[in-house]
């Protein structure tokens, strides 16, 4: 294998220094002369006609610039697919859910826009809350979004393979249900955006977003304006994990109050309104069949899936699409039937979550793989080893698994945690749970879906990178540069980052599903291979040699077997510049084109490259006596293929892990009968501390992809998918109770000490 | 309905316990006292309160400080701040059961602004340090312009945000007794998850034993977040003292704390759930005195 420079190292993060010592821009830092202020009103109604908003009050208060509703924007709906545009800006006719935004105020100040909320009068009537999916699902249920008639926001069937067959071949037959709660994303920095429009009525738009490709797409279509009509740069991001991607009431309103006033506006959210009005994951409601035969090997399964996800579809299909095509991943299935649903409610918008909705089937998957395993007296690591997709492995729905190290993950993840001798020598209350997952590195999608790179060469050697790529936390800016760096054969601190701005960046299509390390890494190479072969032309005669012969390696220009025969880079660089004329730009792209495009309606074909694959074995300790359990320590045998920053990727791996463990055993967000949220503060939705963090440990499974950049997968959202089970698993192998239900409680663990005990 | 931006007030910080009390007499209900602010500010955002002058008792000096008195005990001003009992070796040595409670309690950032005196005047349920000073038989120490008094601390609290203090008192001291010897205490805190939460149910013990270290000779038992103020549960004293502190007194001691709160079910717990704790914690807290005792 060849040994790399830059590559696999844990170089420092390109933005370490300046987010530590607290320089680093986010949007509600940013300025601009003549800044106004906007706030929000909210509905205090989770369902209501709007009958009537006065803002005159509101209008006529001094320093108060303008106000806006939602009939101040053009009222054409947005959204995911063209079938199910279903949201405004801003509501025009009703309101959906508590604390929905109904009216925006700009004022020379924030005190002066907060008393003008006060002012505006808006008269709903209101109407019967749809809470659960069961009560969408109810016959003569009220509807919940006005351009749909029907709270079936969304629905799936795929059938992977012969599924009767499947059972028929089964030894044992398992089903369960289970369901997962309504949980905050989890990002630290909360909404905010800074909107401006020149005289020419040309928007910039600075803002907390995950994918402004999404964020403009949207909002230019509801807007009724061309694309290049606005521009958006990025500045630094809070975090996103699925909860930054399309725009919000926040955006629309400032960008409107900006068009209305001719002066720049502000918004910057309290995180009370995120964890009460904004994305959060859909709760879940699942029945699934398993079918085995005597040895644990899996022969069919059935899963239902109905997700309740609040009163827009958001990015809901992809949440139903990818909890059925991914259940073939990371186990051998033959056979598998899915039907998944979306309903809407009157409960905050759903997005997803880190992972995406593979997070709650792999719960749901593993849950019952252990149950299976139990009741057939077959070790958990066998079982899973057993059924562990191997590489060059087709799927029952067309995927192609080119090269899995998932194998390796379980024997590394078993040997580290102690498994073999834990089943010696069982300590009371102390228990190992197992999960295994896998997860893609992004699908291709319909419209925009490449990732494009340019490297600009300066006149002293160093080269700015820009990507479509967004960093938002996960380390992507750090990863670009080490790969520009190691195949321009420079030092890492070479390359600088440059700025996510629409006006000079093709954006990605999005930040999601693991897709960035791989798209713009390959986009990358890609890129910093054509500014070589401009460079190479440019060189190549004063060294009496073709440009193919060109290497570039330890900032040295040189012929190929004969470092001795050619330059520094600094002096190529300026020889394009000062002989030649030429400043260069390298351009780079890739889009994975022979992948099957995103099929909606079956599910089927080969529909990613690069899947990571991740075994987790998590041990816990359960206090029997007030059902609270501590998570004591994770392994993570996580096949990443190439690390490109191992210790990057380690935060990943924990970051995701970490993360998931506060769906697991604490977050929840509740709602009380009338839809009103009632934990929408840190002090009542329990995030998990870095003091509930279990230790960690990540035991690196290099395998090379061969589609990937340097031979990386994408990486950070299998631990996700591995961590809820593993942690289900260790409490039941603690102390022998299941619980199907998320969060688990210890209130629910109690009752399941009770139920066991009474038996 | 959410959180708003603090409400336009003036801030007066007097540099005497006298100079306070004179601007509460001229500002009347519409001012109010400040310390740390931690409670203060964020009731201001929501508008609970609305007070058109805020004191701050911060300048103060005589207000501050841990010192040891002359009779051995702990005297403890009441805008010291949580940090800094953290940090404070007498707290640990002579209060330790007051120390539990500091160390669990909200964040380090926290921590260093929020006063002791702010913990109790606010009166929550769920005050981490109220529990301790009534094991502890600690007095609070109150001026107000017709002169000073001294309450016991469980005698303090009236119902949920409501102390004893009227118009224009002021906090001043808590005063921690003078450590028996052959005594130990400890609180015990149940929390969602390991730090930055608020107590579900907390318990603080106090036991003196005999010379021997055998009998329990006297004991203080206190709960919080069970009841609309934090209380003593004289009827679990009762059963400890006399008792040889074994399996047996401890559990049933335990088995009338759970019958001797009166919590309520809320998003945090349900009520049933946390009168379950209050015995499972009840136990902790008394075992973990008796190791002190014991070690000590």
């Amino acid at each position: 294998m060849k040994t790399y420079s830059v590559v696999g190292k844990s170089v420092e993060r390109t933005d370490a220094r300046i987010k530590v010592t607290g320089q680093a821009y986010y949007a509600g830092d940013l300025t601009a002369p003549g800044m106004l202020h906007g706030k929000i009103l909210r509905s205090p109604l989770a369902h209501g006609r709007i009958l009537n908003i006065d803002t005159s009050k509101a209008k006529a208060l001094p320093g108060v610039m303008a106000v806006i509703t939602g009939r101040d924007f053009p009222g054409i709906p947005f959204g995911t697919r063209p079938d199910i545009r279903d949201q405004l800006p801003m509501p025009i006719t009703k309101v959906h859910h508590f604390g929905e935004g109904v009216a925006a105020v700009a004022a020379v100040d924030e005190d002066t826009a907060e008393e003008a909320l006060d002012l505006i009068k808006v008269d709903y009537e209101e109407l019967p809350v749809v809470l659960t999916a069961e009560d969408a699902l109810a016959p003569g249920a009220p509807l919940v979004n006005e351009f749909k008639n029907s709270n079936i926001a969304y629905a799936s069937d795929f059938m992977f393979g012969d599924v009767e067959k499947g059972f028929k071949e089964a030894y044992y037959i398992k089903e369960e249900k289970f369901s997962s709660q309504r949980v905050s994303v989890g990002f630290i920095e909360p909404h905010a955006c800074l909107a401006q429009v020149d005289s020419t009525g040309r928007i910039l738009l600075q803002g907390s977003k995950q994918s402004p490709y999404i964020t403009w797409r949207h909002m230019c279509r509801a807007l009724d304006i061309p694309l290049s009509k606005m521009r958006i740069v990025n500045p630094f991001v809070g975090g996103g994990f699925s909860g930054k991607h399309d725009p919000f009431d926040v955006d629309f309103a400032a960008v409107r109050l900006a068009q209305i006033t001719g002066r720049p506006v502000k918004i910057v959210l309290n995180y009370d309104e995120v964890l009460a009005a904004y994305r959060q994951r859909n709760a879940m409601d699942a029945k699934l069949r398993i079918g085995v035969k005597k040895n644990g090997e899996i022969t069919a399964l059935y899963a239902e899936n109905i997700l309740e996800g609040g009163p827009i579809s958001g990015i809901g299909p992809f949440n139903i699409y990818y909890f059925g095509a991914f259940l073939n991943i990371p186990y051998k299935i033959p056979a598998i039937e899915y039907h998944g649903k979306l309903v809407y409610s009157n409960r905050a918008p759903c997005g997803t979550v880190r992972g995406q909705e593979i997070v709650l089937a792999q719960f749901c998957i593993d849950s019952l793989l252990h149950m299976v395993g139990e009741d057939l007296g077959i070790d958990q690591v066998e079982l899973r080893a057993i059924n562990a997709v191997p590489s060059n492995w087709v799927c029952a729905n067309g995927i192609v698994v080119d090269v899995s190290g998932l194998s390796e993950c379980i024997e590394k993840a078993s040997e580290k945690i102690g498994w073999k001798e834990s089943r010696k020598e069982k300590k009371e209350g102390r228990g190992i749970g197992f999960s295994c997952a896998s997860h893609p590195s992004g699908p291709r999608l319909g419209g925009h879906f490449g990732s494009a790179v340019m490297l600009k060469l300066l006149e002293d050697g160093q080269v700015i990178i820009t990507q479509g790529a967004t960093e938002i936390g996960q380390g992507s800016n750090t990863v670009f540069c080490q790969m520009a760096a190691e195949e321009l054969g420079l030092p890492f601190e070479y390359i600088i980052q440059g700025v996510s701005d629409s006006d000079t960046t093709i954006f990605d299509s999005g930040m999601f599903g693991d897709r960035a390390t791989y798209w713009d890494g390959n986009a990358t190479i890609a890129a910093a291979r054509d500014l070589k072969k401009q460079l190479a032309e440019i060189v190549a005669p004063s060294l009496n040699a073709k440009p193919e012969e060109i290497e570039f390696e330890n900032k040295r220009v040189f012929v190929r077997g004969e470092p001795a025969r050619g330059m520094d880079w600094l002096q190529a660089v300026r020889k394009a510049y000062y002989e030649k004329g030429a400043p260069l730009y390298g351009r780079g792209n890739w889009a994975a084109l022979d992948i099957d495009i995103v099929d909606w309606k079956t599910g089927k074909g080969n529909l990613v490259h690069g899947l990571d694959f991740i075994a987790t074995a998590i041990e816990v300790a359960v206090d029997r006596e007030t059902g609270q359990v501590e998570l004591i320590k994770a392994v993570h045998g996580d096949d990443a293929g190439q690390p490109i920053n191992p210790a990057m990727l380690e935060g990943q791996v924990n970051g995701g892990s970490a993360h998931m463990s506060g769906h697991a055993l604490w977050e929840e967000s509740l709602y009380d009968e009338k839809g009103r949220v009632l934990n929408y503060s840190w002090r009542d939705y329990k995030q998990p501390t870095a003091m509930d963090a279990p230790e960690y440990h990540v035991e690196h499974i290099h395998t090379h992809d061969p589609y990937g950049p340097f031979g990386a997968k994408g990486a950070g959202e299998a631990s996700s998918c591995s961590t809820i089970a593993a942690i289900a698993n260790g409490i039941y192998d603690a102390i022998g109770v299941r619980i199907k239900e998320l969060p688990i409680t210890p209130e629910k663990i109690l009752k399941g000490l009770k139920e066991k005990e009474g038996k | 309905m959410f959180i708003r931006r603090l409400p336009k007030f003036e801030y007066h910080a007097p540099e005497s316990i006298e100079g306070a009390i004179n601007l509460k007499l001229t500002y009347g209900e519409d001012g109010r006292y400040i310390a740390g602010g931690t409670d203060l500010l964020i009731a201001m955002k929501k508008r609970e309160v609305t007070p058109h002058h805020l004191i701050s008792l911060s300048n103060i000096d005589t207000l501050k400080g841990i010192s040891m008195a002359d009779d051995g005990g702990i005297r403890i001003g009441a805008m010291t701040t949580l940090g800094e009992i953290e940090r404070s070796e007498l707290v640990k040595r002579y209060a330790t059961p007051l120390w539990d409670a500091v160390d669990v309690m909200a964040s380090t950032q926290i921590r260093h602004l929020a006063t002791i005196g702010g913990n109790l005047c606010s009166a929550v349920p769920s005050a981490d340090s109220a529990p301790p000073l009534i094991a502890l038989r600690a007095f609070l120490k109150i001026l107000g312009p017709s002169g000073e008094k001294t309450v016991p601390v469980e005698n303090f609290f009236k119902g949920p945000k409501e102390t004893v203090l009227n118009g224009e008192e002021i906090l001043t001291s808590i005063l921690i007794p003078k450590v028996d010897e052959n005594s130990g205490g400890c609180y015990r805190k149940l929390m969602r998850r390991k730090a930055m939460d608020l107590a579900i149910v907390g318990v603080a013990a106090w036991i003196k034993l005999d010379q021997e270290k055998k009998r329990c000779i006297d004991a203080r038992v206190a709960l919080g977040a069970v009841a609309p103020t934090p209380i003593r549960v004289e009827e679990v004293e009762k059963r400890l003292i006399g008792s040889i502190i074994d399996e047996t007194s401890i559990g049933e001691a335990a088995k009338i704390a759970g019958t001797q709160c009166r919590p309520i079910t809320d998003i945090r717990a349900s009520a049933e759930y946390r009168c379950s704790m209050v015995e499972v914690f009840t136990k902790r807290a008394v075992l973990g005195a008796m190791d002190r005792i014991m070690a000590g």
